[in-house]
């Protein structure tokens, strides 16, 4: 897959409410972050994508081809979505049989889907769980088992709803390395983000979402250097972009790194 | 937006009735088809039911659940008119079975029975909110405990539609389909019961969990959130059910 792209999306839950209204937008192989504050349509935008919700008016395409008549099950083989809520994505009484459900279901034998799903555990470090109850686990233990279950599925393009939400720093290290390897395997990955620095420490592009309009979108440096605009979507620049702002340089830093770099040089 | 009870919020003649006396309306007429069971007399009672749904403005919502109990009436229309050991008039004849006069005649009491029943429950449920019945029930003396246990009855089907259709997301969003011909939702239909079930016996620990930490089960007095509403006409209107249902015993006796 190279290209998902929104045509003119309009969309609503309730007659008195649009969420979306005329929505343009493309997502590549650049690995992208949505930002945006809580009730911007994040959510309801990659429900779209996966066919849950359908658009009341526009298009959607995948390399330029309608996906509009297939259902989300028939999308399930190409987009994998990882749920904001895992509790809303798990439904197994087994670790190991909440992985490889997915996997069966797109045609994989028990076999490779067994491997598929073990193979998906290791890399979220979790497979001495994959005999327990997913429902014994703790929420962030849960949320990786949810991730785990799209990995296994092995899609062109895979959305993750907020994934660092409750994870430490190790876990986030995790998702972070995931996220890397997708892209290297030539995926497309699109991730719903609240954590401004996981989004510009991770990501090539950002945009950013305010009330179901994109304001922002470009390469992540360039976004998070737009402190007026971000503030109006009521979003903070990453801390490095604080903490350098108030240091009173002008360059914008989006990495611990650069900063540190910078400042070493500069003594 | 509220979907997890069946009341429908609006503002009708109904909707102001005291729950109590919308509660006392059930049980008189369900009272009512045992102690006349004439025809005649059965449909003017579900005359009286329906008039109260559209006074209601509650009629369209309660089609679902007329419909959904079709069914069973037109079950009971067949085993009784084809099998009621007082069968002797024939009505018509279907190869070796026999439809009789006697069995349609008990049937089509039986029938509008149910339609009372269902139509009188819709009656208090879609116009009543079920906080407001319940309280007015402890109110009355009734244990909170018991309380608790109707709210979670009248929140069941609710509460089991919003699991389903999140799970139903969760398993087509994973290639399992569910849309389309018939066929394929029946056979989406059973792996779906287990997590269903399973899921709302989860939420209802979790749900009896957190009305513990706030100290459900201690048996101090309790107070009430919500101001005591005033019903104007309540006396009148339950002296009004009571004396027709007396007034239908007297009957019954006497004839
Ligand atoms: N099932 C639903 N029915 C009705 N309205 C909904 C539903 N889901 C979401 N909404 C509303 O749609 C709007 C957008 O919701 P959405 O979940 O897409 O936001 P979000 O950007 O994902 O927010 P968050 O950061 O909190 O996850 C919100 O105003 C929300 O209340
Ligand atoms: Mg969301």
């Amino acid at each position: 897959m190279n290209t998902f792209e929104l045509k003119d999306v309009a969309f609503s839950y309730s007659l008195d409410i649009q969420i979306f209204d005329g929505l343009d937008l493309t997502f590549d192989s650049r690995t992208t972050a949505i930002v945006g504050q809580n009730g911007a349509g994040k959510t309801t935008l990659v429900k779209l994508m996966k066919g849950l919700l359908k658009p009341s008016k526009g298009t959607l395409l995948i390399d330029g081809d309608s996906i509009d008549k297939q259902t989300a099950a028939q999308l399930s083989r190409r987009v994998g979505l990882v749920f904001q809520n895992p509790n809303d994505q798990i439904f197994k009484t087994n670790v190991l049989e909440e992985v490889m459900f997915g996997p069966l279901n797109i045609g994989m034998s028990r076999n490779e889907a067994e491997k598929a799903a073990r193979e998906a555990l290791r890399k979220v470090d979790l497979e001495s769980k994959a005999e327990d109850n997913p429902y014994d686990l703790s929420l962030s233990e849960r949320k990786l088992i949810a991730l785990s279950s799209i990995l296994a599925m092995d899609t062109e393009m895979i959305i993750f709803d907020e994934p660092t939400m409750g994870q430490d720093f190790a876990g986030k290290e995790k998702i972070k390395a995931i996220i890397e390897e997708l892209h290297t395997e030539g995926k497309l990955v699109l991730c719903i983000l609240h954590d401004m620095d996981f989004a510009a420490e991770v990501f090539e592009r950002t945009v950013v979402m305010n009330q179901g309009e994109i304001i922002l979108d470009g390469p992540t440096r360039d976004v998070f250097s737009k402190k007026e605009v971000l503030e109006k979507a009521y979003l903070e620049q990453p801390y490095v972009t604080q903490i350098a702002h108030a240091l009173g340089y002008d360059e914008s830093f989006i990495h611990e790194s650069e900063l540190i770099n910078f400042l070493n040089k500069n003594d | 937006m509220n979907t997890m009870t069946l009341y429908v919020e609006k503002d009708s003649p109904v909707h102001h009735l005291d729950p109590l006396v919308k509660l006392l309306y059930v049980v008189a007429a369900i009272a009512l088809t045992y102690i006349l069971p004439e025809p005649l007399f059965i449909a003017g009672v579900l005359f009286v039911t329906l008039l109260l749904l559209l006074v209601g403005k509650v009629f369209r919502n309660s089609l679902p659940i007329l419909t959904l109990s079709l069914f069973l009436i037109f079950s009971l229309v067949i085993v009784q008119g084809f099998f009621h050991p007082d069968n002797v008039t024939e009505l018509f004849s279907l190869g070796p079975l026999v439809f009789y006069e006697e069995g349609l005649y008990v049937a089509l009491i039986l029938v509008l029975r149910v339609l009372v029943m269902i139509g009188s429950f819709s009656v208090l449920i879609l116009t009543t909110s079920p906080d407001e019945m319940v309280e007015r029930l402890i109110k009355k003396g009734m244990s909170p405990r018991i309380g608790h246990v109707i709210l979670s009855v009248l929140q069941l089907i609710p509460q089991m539609r919003a699991t389903t259709s999140k799970i139903t997301d969760a398993q087509r969003s994973r290639g399992m389909e569910t849309e389309g011909s018939m066929l394929t939702r029946i056979k989406a239909f059973f792996p779906l019961m287990g997590p269903v079930v399973l899921n709302s016996l989860n939420e209802t620990k979790e749900r009896s969990i957190a009305l513990e930490m706030r100290g459900f089960g201690s048996s101090m007095k309790k107070t009430f959130l919500n101001e005591e509403k005033q019903y104007p006409y309540n006396k009148l209107l339950g002296g009004i059910i009571i004396a027709i249902v007396i007034l239908g015993i007297v009957w019954r006796v006497m004839a």
